[in-house]
């Protein structure tokens, strides 16, 4: 059983309430997209959940147990984060990257279980490539390759894919959800178009309140996107394609 | 990688071949040689007893430079850290300045690497505390404290070195080994060193796996499972345990423990568990050296260590910067 449940989760920093108590509760093989308008809190929730933010009051729970409470070991080998940035401080090859990362489960890396990853998460070409070097796609490929190396139960990710080329970005996001049909993936999107292509749940997020969590199709009708994003949205269907995209700006 | 381990140990044979043979009197390899074998004349009981274990003692300090450089690089993942950076200089130099001015029932060869050792420790020590109670122990505030520390410690070893001289205590004497002060142990001393040397490089080594996750950043190091607070403190710790046993033998030897880490990582790529060995080699060898000319190029005269490394040293390193692809 893998769950993942926030219960009313409050963040404040300093005077700011960031989450004013936000709760849902998601299940192994759901692809849940957090989308919002900026400063909704979205990634404050995930940092909350991924155990890297100390709630105020409320907790995440997994597997009914305390996220805040676990050890810093037991957290990491249950939940894999991607951060929104990620620049290493020092240049550095791919494998070596990827070595640090798979030491993180276990203390010693055959070079085998390196080689298995590395083909694993489809860059084995990337393996002697130093960081600088790489691409923004490579980069985030990479990324992505190293939390999910001790594939963790819980993928938790902060809008990895928002600054590739299209075709990176769709692939990027392919894996983010396509994670969440084994384990339980939950990440931050910008994009809402492919929010409502790519993932099964939404949970829409406005001033640290979860406004609507539900089923891709039933959100994607809402008028409360209208309300929340203080758009007017565009929704067209191609085949069994159906898209969104924000017209024009509604006066509030 | 293994030609690499091949020839840093090929170049600390030839550091402590040269070394052995500079001096104000120049030696043969073959006499080196048999002085190390137990010949009884003179020249080698000279060798055995005064210049043999002068030169590991340098190798050993340069060493532990080399490592405690490699966890302060490592920890604020800056490449300017040095091992001096959270006080130590200021702590030892207090300390020896207490040492060689204050008069004191102690014998000066004991009192001076102990009040040396003390004083960096410390100064470390208060550093952390201070930056405890000044909020967090964030990479930030360690530094800015240690700055601050730093300044204060100077300022009081200033006002001790007016007062406390006069005609029969040379400021010289305090002068120059601020700027370098290595001793010359005897064989027992040399024994304690290295036994302390081994601590170090192994406590350093365990470290490594903490360092790489740390230079992903404080949040996947966070993600990764690390209590980056508490690693950080612990490997300050060891760190500044490091530098001061150097600082009890060899004085302030600047430049090294800056150097070697990056001449380490230049060749090596940045993962610790092999920029912390080669960091200790390169820094052994670089003292080696540099003491060899400190004790030769001047005869009879000694030039302080730490004037032989920045000197030598400086240039060397922006040589090697300006040949290096990699940073």
């Amino acid at each position: 059983m893998v769950t993942l449940k926030a219960q009313e989760i409050v963040v404040r920093l300093q005077a700011r309430t960031l989450l004013h108590g936000a709760s849902f509760t998601a299940r192994r093989g759901e692809s849940i997209a957090i989308i919002g308008p900026n400063g909704a809190g979205k990634s404050t929730l995930l940092k909350s959940l991924a155990g890297l933010l100390r709630p105020a009051s409320g907790s995440a729970m997994y597997d009914g147990t305390s996220i805040a409470s676990m050890t810093a070991a037991s957290r990491a080998s249950v939940i894999g984060y991607v951060p929104q940035h990620f620049n290493p401080h020092w240049d550095i090859r791919v494998a070596d990257l990827m070595q640090i990362s798979l030491e993180r489960s276990r203390a010693l890396v055959q070079r085998e279980m390196l080689d298995t990853a590395l083909r694993t998460h489809d860059i084995g070409p990337l393996r002697d490539r130093w960081w600088s070097t790489l691409s923004g796609g490579e980069r985030n490929r990479v990324l992505l390759a190293m939390v999910l190396a001790t594939e963790p139960p819980v993928l938790l990710a902060d809008e990895p894919a928002a600054n590739l080329d299209p075709r990176c970005k769709l692939e990027m996001v392919e894996r983010l959800s396509a994670y969440g049909r084994t384990a339980l993936s939950i990440v931050v999107m910008h994009d809402i178009d492919l929010a409502f292509r790519y993932f099964d749940r939404i949970l829409l997020l406005n001033d640290g309140r979860v406004v609507a969590d539900g089923a891709t199709a039933a959100v994607y009708d809402a008028p409360i996107l209208e309300d929340v994003f203080g758009v007017r949205f565009i929704r067209t269907e191609h085949g069994n394609v159906r898209t969104i995209h924000p017209g024009n700006v509604v006066s509030k | 990688m293994v030609r690499y381990w091949g020839t840093l140990a090929l170049l600390l044979i030839c550091a402590v071949l040269f070394g052995a043979c500079a001096g104000h009197t120049w030696v043969t390899p073959a006499d080196v040689l048999s002085a190390a074998m137990g010949d009884t004349s003179m020249q080698a009981m000279l060798l055995r007893e005064w210049r043999l274990p002068r030169v590991v003692a340098a190798l050993l300090v340069g060493a532990l430079l080399g490592l405690g450089g490699a966890i302060f690089q490592g920890v604020f993942r800056n490449p300017l850290a040095e091992p001096y950076l959270l006080g130590s200089a200021g702590g030892a130099a207090l300390g020896a300045t207490i040492a060689l001015l204050v008069p004191l029932s102690l014998s000066q060869s004991f009192a001076l690497p102990l009040f040396a050792f003390l004083g960096a420790w410390g100064a470390t020590l208060l550093v952390i505390g201070v930056a405890r109670t000044a909020g967090a122990l964030d990479v930030p505030t360690l530094l800015l404290s240690g700055v601050a520390i730093s300044a204060v410690l100077g300022a009081l070893r200033s006002f001790l070195m007016l007062a406390l001289s006069d005609e029969t205590v040379s400021l010289q004497v305090v002068l120059s080994w601020v700027l370098g002060g290595m001793q010359t142990p005897t064989w027992g001393g040399v024994g304690i060193l290295a036994a302390l040397t081994l601590v170090s490089l192994f406590a350093c080594i365990a470290l490594a796996p903490g360092l790489d996750r740390l230079g992903l950043g404080e949040t996947m190091a966070t993600a990764y499972g690390m209590d980056v607070h508490r690693f950080v403190m612990l490997a300050v710790l060891v760190a500044a345990a490091t530098v001061a046993i150097s600082v009890s033998v060899g004085g302030l030897v600047g430049f090294v423990g800056l150097a070697a880490p990056h001449i380490a990582r230049w060749h090596l790529g940045p993962l610790h568990r092999v920029v912390i060995p080669a960091s200790a080699a390169i820094g052994a060898i670089l003292v080696t050296v540099a003491d060899a000319i400190a004790r030769s190029a001047l005869p009879p005269a000694e030039i302080p260590l730490g004037l032989v490394t920045a000197v030598a040293g400086g240039p060397f390193f922006l040589l090697l910067l300006a040949r290096s692809r990699k940073w």
